[in-house]
């Protein structure tokens, strides 16, 4: 069982990461981060492209009960990936990691940041 | 309630002076709530208008109020209930954290509006949870005043903040769009409870709650202009047809979430 330190931890020894946060959704805020420069800034604009992002695919997809696993983002030089965590009474939380394009696997650190959150909210 | 502006020192400048002192204890604000502090940073926030740990995991249905009950007797004064919880399996280290860093900054915004009553501190007074997260003074300050203006930007009006939710019987567009809590709300919104009352029942955050109803508002979902909870209905409540464009709805100056009018129609609600 981990908390939210260690969370951060586990996400920044995913090979390629570069800088992680936990962001809470509701209110923009940042929870804890590791090589982020500016936390609220980023916390900010991480939970502003989230929420365009679910309200957009809700829109634009014909599933019901729509529920994102994650949101991968490509740039030049690194991967945004943003993980959402229902949390019991609130949330979602989103762990969010950049990962350097040119060192890190996309696919296992889908399936690590996956397994770290899962360990976060596991009793 | 205790107020005597101008006898004594503003909250913000009190916690000040406690984190600069590196205090350990208690602060009691008016009737209103406690700050508890551990080595001058804050380690939990409890506000009698927002849902607390025990309120949150209650509402969650993880453990009843009988259940809390005991854990709290069983870790005793100075002990660690939080920690019991979790080796109980109630929640995980990670949402017990998060649940105290939710309540804490929740409780935060609404005891700490800039105002002044009066306080007390007690030495050595701890809260039963234990310590599972801290926030340095001014970070929390700073964070209080930053939800202040998320607040703004959603809905710049603290018309809706106190009165009760009332939701429009059409909406204005042919669909829109909802958050899982906005729906929560819609579903709970019965003309009477405020907000926060909304809060406490649905067992969320008061803040959440707030700015869900103030994107509500933006959203054009919910009615205006209605009576004063106390007060005659003067129009017959048809609502707005029209949304108010934005820059109109602005006769708040500063606009500080209005935490004794909240408090008011609370008591008045509860005694009921």
């Amino acid at each position: 069982m981990i908390g939210i330190e260690d969370c951060l931890s586990e996400a920044m020894s995913i090979p390629g990461a570069l800088g992680a946060i936990l962001v809470d959704h509701t209110s923009g805020m940042a929870v804890a981060a590791r090589g982020i420069a500016d936390p609220g800034r980023a916390a900010a604009g991480l939970s502003a492209a989230y929420r365009a992002t679910l309200d957009g695919v809700a829109t634009a997809s014909e599933e019901t009960g729509l529920r994102v696993e994650d949101v991968i983002v490509t740039t030049g030089t690194s991967y945004h990936l943003v993980r959402p965590m229902e949390m019991m009474f609130d949330g979602p939380l989103l762990l969010c990691v950049r990962l350097d394009v040119e060192r890190a696997n996309l696919a296992l650190a889908r399936l690590r940041l996956r397994a770290v959150t899962d360990e976060l909210v596991a009793s | 309630m205790g107020t005597r502006p101008g006898s004594a020192p503003a909250l913000d400048t009190m916690l000040t002076g406690l984190a600069q002192d590196e205090a350990t204890g208690s602060l009691r604000v008016g009737k209103e709530g406690t700050v508890y502090l551990v080595r001058g940073r804050v380690s939990y926030v409890d506000c009698a208008a927002t849902p607390g740990v025990e309120d949150l995991l209650g509402g969650s249905g993880r453990i009843d109020a009988a259940g809390i009950r005991h854990a709290r007797q069983e870790a005793g004064p100075g002990g660690d209930g939080g920690a019991l919880l979790v080796s109980r399996g109630v929640l995980s280290r990670g949402e017990l954290e998060f649940c105290v860093l939710s309540a804490t900054l929740d409780a935060a915004f609404f005891l700490l509006a800039p105002r002044t009553l009066r306080t007390r501190f007690r030495a050595g007074d701890a809260h039963w949870l234990g310590v599972h997260w801290f926030f340095d003074v001014p970070g929390l300050l700073r964070e209080c005043a930053r939800r202040r203006a998320r607040l703004e930007r959603a809905w710049p009006s603290a018309e809706l903040d106190a009165r009760p939710v009332t939701p429009l019987r059409r909406i204005p567009g042919t669909h829109a769009l909802l958050t899982r809590l906005q729906w929560e709300l819609l579903l709970a919104a019965d003309s009477t409870a405020t907000p926060v009352e909304l809060a406490r029942r649905l067992g969320h955050p008061a803040y959440s709650t707030l700015l869900a109803v103030r994107e509500l508002a933006a959203a054009g979902l919910l009615a205006m202009n209605q009576a004063e909870p106390d007060g005659q209905p003067d129009e017959p409540p048809a609502a707005l047809p029209r949304r108010v464009p934005r820059p109109a709805a602005v006769p708040v100056a500063g606009a500080v979430t209005d935490v004794n009018l909240l408090l008011r129609v609370r008591d008045a609600l509860e005694a009921l």
